[in-house]
């Protein structure tokens, strides 16, 4: 079902609308669930409700952001099954930037602006911050990023072998959704795992957690390290898959 | 009887054709009952109450909710639409057989399977997670449980189906069917207990068929609500699934009026 929901989204603007109104539906409940929590307490794990509600806002920022880049990615199976890949590897042009970057869609710059506002807002309310804390925030969003990219590469790689991507994109997807709290909330090892094993906490975690200056630097120097290490992995996973490649469909 | 058996087991057949994608959606479910859980788990600590519940009360409320939803919520009726746009409803209009009992069958052995599935799952968390279950042993409670869900079941299906339908006029069904499980999600308890809402909300709320499908059968497994309670409940319940079963069966009728059995 969650396919098909996809495969139309991407198929005809009036779906796209559709979806995007579901998808404001989505994130205004979730904000109203936390505004719930935080209207009977004060704190939420040791985060007041508007370090909660930024880190809800930077994982919408983070999976916005990724789709709207990389949103080609979504459509890479067909392209494989039916031999149109084939095609893209004849181009003068890289097969995977054009496989990454290769159909953003304007819609999902609408909904990105207002959330940049958000954040913005929401950063005044947060308590006091610095320009350094602003200027890492920004850092590790880039640098969450580069992860997502990571990730994309490697489904792609997947993709070339098995055509197999919807699957594990959904994997990633639910995967980061865990972090629309800050994963210290999770119990250990649970959190432990989202944080040094899946990336998920240094995704969506980290950027806010430095922005509230409670994430010490050598967690920054890590979270950088991990994800040029996991982008180098994935563009070599790329170069081995194309070697594979046996253009069965075509 | 056996043609429906086989329906039934053919949906099954049809899920394991595709077992990687099943496997993936259940391990999803599981993924959006850990967030809640340990949200709350932080949110209540063993002592600490909130708008009436206490920890126990409110895991045995998210867990809840997470099984009613495998069952009421897996179902097969979103591809009503496709079946209408692709011409392939004409196949089954041939067939010796009731459509609605057929797309009712196959609702049933997708239910049958996501169900095996998250008691699995559920007890796989249970066994990781030991949360403080509340265990209901009242036989009245039980009964009146398993009847609401019987209804949500029923009233589930009936709005699905209706949403299957909109094919009959468009194209574009899965658009509103997204922001239709969005504010069923919401609307439905799926999030919360839809009684932490502020009063003026909650009364919307309540007036809302949704409120039938989660959380007022998780109410009455907790055992939080009166005999005039659970008496009004159901019986509005059973006027949904009634008035429903009255609008689907007319719109299937007017549907088919329409229906060219384009594409088949």
């Amino acid at each position: 079902m969650t396919k098909n929901i996809s495969y139309i989204a991407l198929s005809s603007k009036s779906g796209i609308i559709f979806f995007g109104l579901g998808k404001v539906l989505r994130f205004a409940f979730f904000i109203v669930f936390l505004l719930l929590l935080g209207s009977r307490t004060r704190s939420i794990g040791g985060y007041n409700l508007w370090q909660m509600i930024f880190f809800f806002l930077t994982f919408n920022l983070v999976d916005i952001a990724s789709q709207f880049f990389l949103r080609e990615v979504y459509r890479f199976r067909t392209y494989v099954v039916t031999g149109q890949f084939d095609y893209i590897l004849s181009k003068p042009f890289s097969p995977l930037l054009r496989s990454l970057f290769g159909g953003s869609d304007i819609i999902d710059l609408f909904t990105l602006v207002p959330l940049i506002l958000f954040i913005i807002y929401a950063m005044t309310k947060v308590g006091i911050i610095s320009v350094i804390g602003v200027l890492l925030y920004v850092f590790l969003v880039l640098n969450a990023l580069v992860i997502a990219l990571a990730f994309h590469v490697f489904v792609l790689g997947v993709g070339v072998i098995t055509t197999e991507v919807d699957n594990a994109i959904w994997i990633f997807r639910d995967l980061t959704q865990l972090g629309r709290i800050p994963v210290d909330i999770y119990r250990q090892p649970i959190s432990f795992l989202l944080t040094f094993i899946l990336p998920v906490g240094i995704m969506l975690t980290f950027p806010a957690k430095a922005l509230f200056g409670l994430l010490a630097p050598s967690a920054i120097v890590y979270a950088t390290g991990f994800s040029l290490f996991l982008l180098f992995l994935s563009v070599c996973f790329w170069g081995y898959a194309l070697n594979n490649y046996a253009s069965a469909s075509s | 009887m056996k043609k429906y058996w086989y329906i039934a087991r053919n949906t099954w057949d049809q899920t394991f054709a595709y077992r990687i994608s099943f496997v993936i959606w259940r391990l999803r479910s599981i993924l959006q009952v850990l967030t809640l859980y340990f949200l709350w788990l932080v949110m209540l600590p063993r002592n600490a109450t909130f708008g009436g519940y206490n920890q126990s009360l409110m895991l045995t409320y998210i867990l809840g909710t997470s099984l009613i939803n495998s069952i009421v919520f897996s179902s097969k009726t979103f591809a009503i639409a496709d079946e209408i746009n692709e011409g392939t409803l004409s196949a089954y209009l041939l067939r010796p057989m009731n459509y609605f009992s057929y797309i009712f069958v196959r609702d049933l052995g997708d239910k049958a399977l996501n169900v095996i599935f998250s008691f699995v799952e559920l007890a796989i968390l249970f066994f990781l997670l030991r949360p403080p279950f509340f265990i209901q042993t009242n036989p009245m409670y039980l009964t009146l449980f398993l009847l609401s869900v019987v209804l949500s079941v029923a009233l589930y299906f009936l709005f699905s189906v209706l949403l299957g339908f909109m094919g009959f006029w468009s194209r574009d069904t899965w658009g509103p069917r997204f922001i239709f499980m969005q504010l069923l999600t919401f609307f439905a308890g799926g999030l919360f207990p839809l009684d932490l809402l502020p009063r003026p909300v909650y009364i919307v709320a309540e007036a809302l068929p949704f409120t039938y499908l989660l959380y007022f059968p998780i109410k009455i497994y907790l055992g939080q609500l009166s005999f005039l309670q659970l008496a009004q409940g159901l019986f509005i319940s059973g006027v949904w699934v009634l008035s429903m079963y009255g609008v689907v069966t007319f719109v299937w009728r007017r549907g088919l009026r329409t229906y060219a059995a384009e594409g088949s």
